[in-house]
Parts: structure tokens; sequence; C-alpha cells
């Protein structure tokens, strides 16, 4: 995935130059090019594509530039319309977050509303400390660590799988592809209820590992079928390039097919990253009588439990669980929008 | 003598490394090596559960008991005969029903208005886009505890403060059985209204450009042309959204966990929350899971229902 071959909307567009608007909507409606291979909903953060900017500049444009010029007064009123959908949009969506900030750091005296304030008085970490107490650090290890561990396995286990479902043709492919789509619909809730006692049969109750491999269990299906999209824009005479030049499958695959489906792993990794780290469920089910093992969000639950009415060490708590996503989010912004659009799309 | 010995082992073990080659070749040409990881992780952690679950299902099996004995579709009868599995049917279907409109509708809202400030070169578009996905990424847990100290029920929550000042309240939002419900049902949609908005935007962005040109020649002004030709090609995606919003919604746990836990009484108790309270706190391993198999019932007809969909839906 290039930086420069997917710009999401707005920020290469100067506010202000509204009636060439409709040029934008011109973009590829191919299934992708060999660098960025669309599986599915593929280009839907308003990539404006540099080469694309030729079509832009279609003999309608100017007439449609004017039709709109004559209908300006009818554009401002729904302009108007539209900013104010803005507005209470991002106030419905956003002030919980600041006000959940704003909890969090007012000091140990201040109460959460009295007086109604945004920014707090003054500024306090007290809160914080006490989360970090309470063992936060454990917590974001833990996350941490099946995160990254679980990202890594559900990626390793998934490309091979995804590349056998598109390149091998054998009996039974369907049918097993069929069964790994019905899978990926079926809500992991479902098993918590048996999952207590399978978890114990094979040893892996309370321990990291058991959860890892769990997660690989639940989310490979989402992953092998988006990947396999990927794979399958790959045109075959690619592999057979390789084959002739001396490469075995697995050489193939290292050296010829990662990087054409390198962003079909990338939303893989973010899509994942944002389930696992977010997951609780199964991980209460299967860590849930450990503390030492607790995840982040096992560990804010539990806080939370322990000291119900304290809304600002809930604050922080919260803030914490959900400042590395947030963060990820904010600087891979473009990256994330799309991972979440193809892994929704795709996934659960 | 040394040289000779070398010479010797020599032959073996470049017989070896070739062999192990011709292995490795063979092995790599064949498809089980590829899909063995996958095959035994969806064996052990998807379908081996859900076989459990159907066993337990017809068990009486009790966490803390150790004797259990078959007992057929007992488990089902009782389920389905009693009232409170009738009440939280009901629970779910408003939840499940107001969050499909909710969803939908302010996804499709947003994502019309996020289109059309992308094309007019407005302001804010990205920013509202940015606060939108947010709410998503957050996980369920900490969603449920955001709203939680948003509807604190005095005036120390940020809501209840805002409506006293307007004379309101202060509103009991978590202790009364019908706003906790409203209450799940506005943190769900603080959630869930991303996924329905990035759906739509991404349908809207596939409807073909030539179609709004053609409309435009034929002299179809702004509504006709949303009339005529947004309606009509969004479809496939709207329903696609609908099914998979339903799937969420019936599924929710986390966030009503950490919100409500099912309360007051059982009044946010939807699905999922009444299995895991038949399973974990009232040890009813069995019952538990009959609501487990019913709950996969649900899933699998919708799995169909969306199946379908693709199918007519033209590759969504």
């Amino acid at each position: 995935m290039t930086p420069d071959e997917n710009t999401p909307d707005g920020e290469n567009r100067r506010p202000g130059d509204g009636v060439d608007g409709t040029g934008a909507r011109r973009r590829r409606m191919d299934g992708g090019t060999p660098e960025e291979p669309a599986a599915g909903a593929g280009r839907t953060d308003g990539a404006t594509n540099p080469s694309g900017s030729a079509t832009d500049g279609l003999p309608g444009a100017p007439l449609e530039a004017a039709r709109d010029a004559l209908a300006g007064t009818d554009f401002r009123a729904l302009d108007a319309v539209v900013y104010g959908l803005y507005g209470v949009a991002m106030l419905f969506f956003a002030f919980p977050v600041l006000w959940i900030v704003s909890a969090s750091l007012r000091p140990e005296g201040e109460l959460l509303s009295l007086p109604f304030r945004l920014v707090p008085g003054e500024v306090s970490l007290s809160a914080y400390r006490q989360v970090f107490r309470e063992g936060m650090l454990t917590w974001l290890f833990n996350s941490t660590v099946i995160t990254v561990v679980g990202v890594g396995s559900i990626v390793a286990v998934s490309v091979p799988a995804a590349y056998a479902f598109s390149r091998f043709r054998f009996r039974g492919r369907r049918q097993l592809l069929g069964l790994v789509l019905l899978f990926q619909m079926i809500s992991s809730v479902i098993i918590i209820v048996p999952l207590y006692s399978v978890m114990t049969s094979l040893n892996l109750i309370d321990t990291r590992v058991g959860l890892i491999l769990l997660y690989v269990g639940i989310q490979t299906p989402f992953s092998i079928w988006l990947l396999k999209g990927y794979f399958d824009t790959i045109p075959e005479e690619l592999d057979y390039a390789a084959r002739i030049d001396g490469c075995n499958r697995l050489q193939t695959l290292r050296h010829v097919l990662l990087r054409p489906i390198a962003p079909g792993i990338a939303v893989v990794a973010i899509f994942n990253t944002v389930f696992l780290w977010s997951e609780f469920v199964l991980a209460y089910t299967v860590l849930g009588s450990e503390r030492s093992l607790y995840t982040i969000s096992i560990g804010v639950y539990e806080f939370q439990s322990q000291f119900g009415n304290d809304w600002r060490a809930i604050a922080a708590a919260s803030v914490v669980g959900m400042l590395p996503l947030v963060t990820v989010f904010v600087a891979l912004q473009r990256y994330f929008v799309k991972g979440l659009i193809e892994g929704s799309l795709k996934g659960q | 003598m040394i040289r000779v010995a070398t010479a010797g082992e020599d032959g073996p073990a470049a017989a070896g490394v070739e062999r192990a080659r011709g292995l490795l070749r063979r092995l790599v040409d064949h498809p089980l090596p590829w899909l063995l990881p996958t095959l035994a992780a969806l064996a052990v952690f998807q379908l081996y559960p859900l076989f459990e679950a159907v066993r337990l299902s017809l068990t009486d099996e009790v966490l803390t008991a150790t004797g259990t004995e078959f007992v057929g579709l007992q488990n089902y009868v009782d389920l389905f005969t009693s009232i409170g599995f009738r009440r939280m049917v009901v629970v779910t279907a408003v939840f499940a029903v107001s969050s499909i409109v909710l969803h939908t509708l302010f996804g499709l809202i947003l994502a019309l208005a996020i289109d059309y400030g992308v094309r007019r070169g407005l302001r804010g578009h990205l920013t509202t886009r940015v606060s939108v996905l947010l709410a998503w990424i957050v996980p369920g847990i900490i969603i449920g505890l955001i709203w939680k100290v948003m509807l604190v029920e005095s005036q120390l929550g940020a809501i209840n403060y805002l409506l006293g000042q307007v004379g309101v309240g202060p509103v009991p939002f978590r202790s009364n059985p019908a706003l906790a419900l409203v209450s799940t049902i506005v943190a769900g949609t603080w959630r869930g209204t991303a996924f329905a908005m990035i759906m739509i935007y991404g349908g809207l962005q596939r409807i073909p450009q030539r179609l709004y040109e053609a409309a435009r020649v034929d002299g179809a002004g702004r509504w006709a042309r949303f009339r005529h030709v947004t309606v009509p090609q969004l479809k496939p995606v709207l329903f696609v959204t609908v099914v998979l919003v339903t799937i969420y919604a019936l599924n929710t746990f986390d966030l009503i966990f950490a919100l409500t836990n099912g309360g007051p009484g059982r009044a946010t108790e939807v699905f999922a929350l009444f299995m895991y309270r038949k399973a974990f706190s009232e040890y009813a391993l069995g019952e538990g899971a009959a609501v487990a198999v019913v709950l996969l019932g649900v899933n699998l007809l919708l799995t169909a229902v969306y199946l379908y969909a693709f199918d007519i839906g033209d590759e969504i």
C-alpha cells in the first residue's frame, strides 16, 4: 500500500472548491490494481487517484458547474443542513469520549459536573495513579502480548490457507470454503457455554496461549476469506513464471505473492488488532479467574465492579484502555478506515 | 583415513538432503499442509465447542454437580415454556429492532452527508467521520463504562446535568426498566452507527457515475436523482447492512454487560446475557447450552439470508 495511493478525502481537497465536487466521485470502479487489489469494498475512503484527475475534466463538467451555480441558493440551504448534521454528529460521537477524558483528569475533590465544564479547573493525575496501582500495567502488558502474538499467529495461519484455497483445486474445496464462511458468520458468543469445559479438558484454561489459540480459531475464517480475495486478483501466470524460474510453491509465495497481497495482510492485521484488543467475553471465560492474566477489558471491568462509584477512576481506566487503539487509529487513519471497511464487510 | 571417512559420509548426507528436498517439494504441492493449521484450529475451537454445546443442551449438566444425565429435549421444552425466556425474547426484539432502525438510519444520513460534503468540499466531513469511527473502535466494555459515567443518575451525570438545566430530571437512566433499555440502545447506536455508515458510504461510492450523468441528461433534478438512482442502487447494500446489524445486535454482550448487566431486574437482558446468566450464575450448563443452540439457529438463519442477499446483491 503506497501512501500516495490512498489519500483520505478531504486531505487533498481544498475547502471551497465546491462546484467541481462531482469529479471526486469518478474513482476507479475496477477490481483494483496489482499493487492494491480491492477485495470487496476496496476503495470507499474517497481516494482521489492522482492519475485519475485527468478524467475529472470530462466534457460534462463545465456544464454541470454552470447548472450548479444557477442552483446556488438551493446548495447553500443544503450546505447549512449538512453542516448542522456534522455538528450534531460530532457532538454525539465525540462528546462522551471527551467527557471521559475530562472526568479522568479531575482532582479528587472536584465533582463531575458541578460546575459543568469540559476542561477541569485543575488537572490531576491521581485517578491514573490509582488505576496503575490496581495493576493496569499488567493488563496493558497482557493485552499487548496477546494482541501481538495473536495477530501474528492469525496471519501466519490464514495466509497459507488462503493461498491453498486460491491456488489449489482439490476435492471438497468448495464445501470447505463454505464451512469456513459459516464459521465466520457464527458469533463467538455462542461457544462461551461449552468453552470452559473445552479449555479445561485441553489444559488451556488460565493460559495466554489458550486464549491466543482460541482467537486463531475464531478469527481465521474471516482472515482467510479476505486474503483469498486478494490472492484471487493476482494472475496465476505470475506463479507459473516463478515456477519456471525454479521456485517451489513456498518460495513463490514468499518471493512473488507476498508483496502484492501485503495490503490484504495489513487489513487483516488491523481488523484483528481491534478485535483482539477489545474482546471481552472469551478472554473473561478463559482468563477471568487469574488476576495476573487479565487483559485490558477484563481488568477495566473488574476494576469498575470494585470501585463502583468512583467515576474518576473508572474514567481513567477507560481512557488508558482505549488510548492505545485510538492512538494507532489516529496515526494510521487512512489504512484503518480501509481495514475496518473491508474487515467488517467480510468479517464477524 | 579421515578423508575416507568424510567421503564415505558425504554420500548418504547428500542423498538425505536430496530426499528431504524431494519430500518438501511433494509436501508443498499438496494442499493439506497449507490447510492443516487452519483445519486443526477450526476443529478444536469452533467445531468441537459447537458439538459440545449441542451435547450439553441435551443433558441436565450443572457446573457444580458431578453426575449428569441425558434428558433429551427437556431443556428446550423448559426454555420455550418459561416466562423468563419469552420476556428475554421481547427485550432482545426491542433492542434489535431499535438498533436496526437507528443504526441504519443514522448511518444512511451520515453517509449521505459525508458523501455530499466530500463532493462539495465542505469543511468538517473528515472530522465527523473520524469521530464516528472513533466510537466504533472503543472496546465494548469501555463503551458500557463511558455511558455509565455519562448517564449517572444525579446532577453529576453529564446528560442529567444538561437535562437539569432545562428543568428535567434527574432521569433514572439505568434504574428505570424502560429507560435502561433505551440507554443500552443509545449506547449501542453510539457504537454501531459507524458500521452502517461505512457500509452505506461504500455503497454510495460504487454507484456508477454514468447513472447520475444519464439522469442529468434526462433532466432529473437533485431529488429525482436521489430517488431514482441512489435509492434503488443502494438497496442491496442497505439490505446486507440490515442483516449484519441484526446479527450484531442479537449477539451483543459486552456493552450491556458493563452498562447494566441485564438489569434492573431482567429489563435489559438480551439473548447472550440470558445465556450467560443461565450458564455461569445459575450454573445450569445444560440450559445455557440450549439457549446457545437456539441463538446458533438464529445466527444460521440470518447467515442464510445474508448469503442469499450476497447472490442477488451482485457481490456487494
